[in-house]
């Protein structure tokens, strides 16, 4: 027993040997293939470990958990991690591939220079629906008001989604600080409400496989999971603009071994590479260089490539330091209604 | 008179509340629908994605170490707070119940945050060794809790008679106190395990870069994997593997032993 406890002691502190990279990122959101080639041509070790929400891995942070090199969080959390003083600026003289982030995405997100996070995966919030079930589907937010859809639909039960849903169904920007605007939003989603039948974060992408749901609000790259295997389901892009969300690899203040990281982000973004990831994890890369090598199949998807004039109105969730305490009230009492 | 149908009733709908879930997992392993929302054919794929899936692999084996280690380390501790709290009762004894009873009732996340800064303030490393410890303080509790209960219509006098008839106290501990104890021990012991092993709240804080327990994959696996379904191959594996040991368990239990 006691021997067993020391062995592991041991095994536990082995693991931050000099050329080993802890990465901490959501599951399966790295080709293995990748990995493997990056410990090769590095000599290192690579160690991947998962996190589940934003919000839990900023707590795990923030309260002193250290030992990662290379972190992917969502763009709008990276703002608060910088206040933090949580992250370490990234040194662009190592990250000579940075050249092939598209220059659109980086007008959208906070860190535009790239001084601490560079963007890796890019996504919107879209309509999924069943092209066997429902007719002349158009291309709107107001689709969630159709009655003869009544208890067939799904909203997503996210505050920020699915308000920024709302906001733009009405034309407004879905980072509004604008109480009025807000109040128009909450009436039509309180209408939305009686027609949904709930508030899905998760099973919406089982449910609109079985055609339990038939219209449902979700995440493209999760949309492109369920039309790989499902040919009934399709996505429809409100022309009123979207909400898009980015997901970027920082490297924390805590960092083992951040030289290692800067390597690990470099290789990321090498055009072959990026390539070969976005066909393994389904997400689009915004990689100029990779998009040029991707499967053409794949970038003629509605759920990964979007119109540019939609592409030009859609906006990325902010944060919104005080101001978020009106759409948590509103979305009390969306919530409250019946 | 005529039998009444409730019971058989009842019955009917615990083993349906309690299988059918289980039935429904096992079914979908073998759908070739990822999503599971329909079936759509017969398949083995996630049993073949399955086997080469090595993080999934590492996770599990991670989380079965952590188990076994921390529910052996609860029962010997455990065992012992029970004897304390038992045997004396003074005031000490009613603080040291307290401090036994409180992670029973405290909610995880709590339990998670504070243990998490309390490593940061020792300065301790996350990893395998924190989730070790961390299990260990709240499975314990539970472990205690049972030896207590077994404690409680334990016949003291048979301590007395193996004393009296010249046993050392040593002796009386390990072949007349033990022996007695061990089922609620063991018991105690195998609670502990299921609580290490799907405890997901608490490992999240506690855990370090190169430990992730196969919870914390699962979790993340609901969030972005395409590979969902392997998760219920997985479960059916260790589903059957639990059915075997249960199985060969009852098996030995049944056999008169033969001196």
């Amino acid at each position: 027993m006691k021997s067993l406890i020391i062995a592991s002691v041991l095994l536990a502190s082995q693991v931050f040997a000099a050329d080993t990279l802890h990465i901490y990122t959501w599951a399966d959101y790295i080709n293995p293939a990748l990995v493997k080639r990056f410990e090769k041509e590095h000599h290192c070790k690579v160690i991947i470990d998962t996190f589940d929400s934003n919000e839990a891995m900023y707590a795990k942070l923030k309260a002193g958990a250290r030992g990662y090199d290379l972190i992917f969080p969502s763009s709008y959390i990276i703002p608060l991690m910088v206040g933090q003083d949580m992250l370490q600026p990234l040194d662009h003289a190592r990250l000579a591939n940075l050249k092939n982030i598209e220059p659109e995405v980086l007008d959208k997100i906070a860190d535009r220079a790239m001084k601490h996070s560079a963007p890796y995966t890019f996504g919107y919030t879209v309509i999924g629906y069943r092209t066997d079930k429902v007719k002349n589907i158009a291309a709107t937010w107001k689709t969630f008001a159709r009655t003869d859809l009544k208890k067939r639909v799904t909203l997503l039960n996210d505050m920020r989604e699915t308000i920024g849903a709302a906001l733009k169904s009405l034309g407004y920007s879905l980072n509004t600080r604008d109480e009025k605007q807000l109040a128009e939003a909450r009436d039509v989603l309180i209408g939305w409400k009686k027609n949904i039948a709930k508030f899905d974060n998760e099973g919406y992408k089982a449910g609109v496989d079985s055609a339990e749901f038939t219209v449902v609000h979700g995440y493209s790259g999760d949309l492109w999971q369920v039309m790989q295997s499902n040919k009934k389901v399709a996505v429809v892009i409100p022309q009123e603009g979207v909400s898009a969300s980015c997901d970027e690899m920082v490297i924390p203040k805590t960092a083992p071994n951040p030289a290692l990281a800067h390597e690990m982000i470099n290789f990321l973004l090498d055009g072959a590479v990026s390539a070969e990831n976005m066909a393994f994890i389904g997400y689009l890369c915004p990689n100029s260089a990779g998009l040029k090598q991707v499967d053409k199949a794949f970038l003629q998807n509605p759920a990964v490539t979007i119109p540019a004039d939609v592409k030009a109105r859609s906006e990325i969730i902010q944060d919104l330091g005080d101001d978020l305490k009106k759409y948590t009230k509103m979305w009390d009492e969306v919530k409250a209604s019946s | 008179m005529k039998r009444s149908l409730l019971p058989g009733l009842v019955l009917a709908m615990v083993l349906v509340f309690f299988y059918a879930p289980i039935a429904v997992l096992v079914v979908n392993s073998f759908n070739a629908s990822r999503f599971g929302g329909s079936w759509e054919g017969f398949t083995t794929k996630w049993y073949a994605m399955l086997w080469e899936s090595d993080d999934i692999w590492d996770a599990l084996f991670t989380s079965l170490k952590i188990a076994a280690l921390a529910s052996i380390a609860a029962m010997i501790l455990g065992t012992l707070a029970a004897l304390a709290l038992h045997q004396f009762r003074s005031r000490w004894q009613r603080l040291h119940l307290a401090a036994i009873t409180v992670p029973l009732v405290m909610p995880d996340i709590l339990m998670g945050i504070s243990l998490l800064l309390f490593f940061v303030a020792i300065g301790m490393q996350t990893g395998f060794t924190t989730i070790w410890i961390a299990h260990v303080t709240f499975c314990l509790s539970y472990v205690a809790m049972i030896v207590l209960a077994r404690l409680q219509d334990f016949d003291f006098t048979l301590v007395d008679a193996a004393r009296d008839l010249g046993a050392s106290r040593w002796q009386t501990a390990r072949l007349v106190l033990l022996p007695l104890l061990m089922p609620g021990i063991i018991a105690g012991g195998l609670l502990a395990f299921t609580l290490s092993i799907d405890d997901y709240i608490i490992t999240f804080f506690v855990q370090g870069a190169g430990t992730t327990t196969l919870p914390l994959r699962v979790y993340s696996m609901i969030k972005t994997s395409r590979n969902m379904p392997v998760i219920n191959a997985l479960s059916s594996l260790m589903l059957a593997v639990t059915f075997i040991a249960v199985a060969i368990s009852f098996r030995l239990t049944k056999r008169p032993i033969h001196k």
